[in-house]
């Protein structure tokens, strides 16, 4: 049993993530969660991410990973959640997850899954950044004293 | 009526042509993969090297061959690189 992978403009959720991977036979957890970089970019900052995807493959891609990482690992349950749109400095951008009777298994999906992830899935990223520099200020007009 | 080929655009391929979509007209018996690759190249040179280095998927699924035939109709995605996560 695992949950849908997903793909939405909305905020995810660690707490959510957490929640779907819970149950009493599940002794092994592991998640990920990719957040954005506000990096220094020249004289400026990453302010955001902006994530477009190709909708249907990028769905089809997930489901396959989910189905491929319980096959492979025997994890019984997985997270696999993508944000797009605009994604904010601090924000998180992806969560994965695997869920098992074992630690072992868990992280071993877990890191398949946002290894294959960033590897096979149509996102893209484009960094939007805002310059750090204050507005030059106008120099004040001088003014001719009189003479005389 | 010919149906065109709904051509989708990503990423660098997008801000190379300027454009997320375009309606491509094809054949009624459809053209090559390789062979529109090499149409849209000619007609947005900018594209040329982001070309190089995508998938090229249709009706959502890619292309291993480029013989493929991309028929009236069908969707045609330029995938760069991907960049998730």
């Amino acid at each position: 049993m695992s949950g849908s992978p997903r793909i939405t403009r909305r905020p995810l959720s660690l707490g959510a993530a957490a929640r779907e991977l819970s149950g009493p036979e599940l002794g092994g957890v592991v998640l990920f969660a990719g957040r954005v970089r506000g990096e220094r970019r020249g004289p400026g900052r990453v302010v955001a991410l902006e994530y477009e995807v190709h909708s249907a493959p990028a769905l089809r891609v997930l489901r396959d990973l989910d189905r491929a990482a319980r096959q492979r690992f025997g994890v019984e349950r997985t997270v696999l959640w993508h944000r797009v749109g605009r994604v904010p400095a601090g924000a998180i951008s992806v969560i994965v997850g695997a869920a098992g009777g074992h630690r072992a298994p868990a992280f071993a999906a877990a890191r398949f899954l946002i290894d294959e992830l960033k590897r096979t899935v149509p996102i893209w990223k484009t960094e939007r950044a805002r310059s750090a520099r204050r507005p030059r200020r106008r120099p004040r007009p001088r003014i001719a004293r009189a003479t005389g | 009526m010919v149906r065109p080929v709904r051509v989708l655009l990503f990423a660098t391929a997008r801000t190379a042509v300027g454009r997320a979509e375009l309606d491509w007209p094809v054949p009624g018996q459809g053209i090559s993969a390789r062979a529109l690759a090499d149409e849209l190249a000619r007609a947005y040179p900018r594209l040329r090297p982001t070309l190089r280095t995508s998938r090229l998927v249709r009706n959502g699924r890619p292309i291993d061959r480029t013989s493929v035939r991309i028929r009236p109709g069908d969707e045609f995605a330029v995938h760069p690189p991907y960049g998730g996560g």
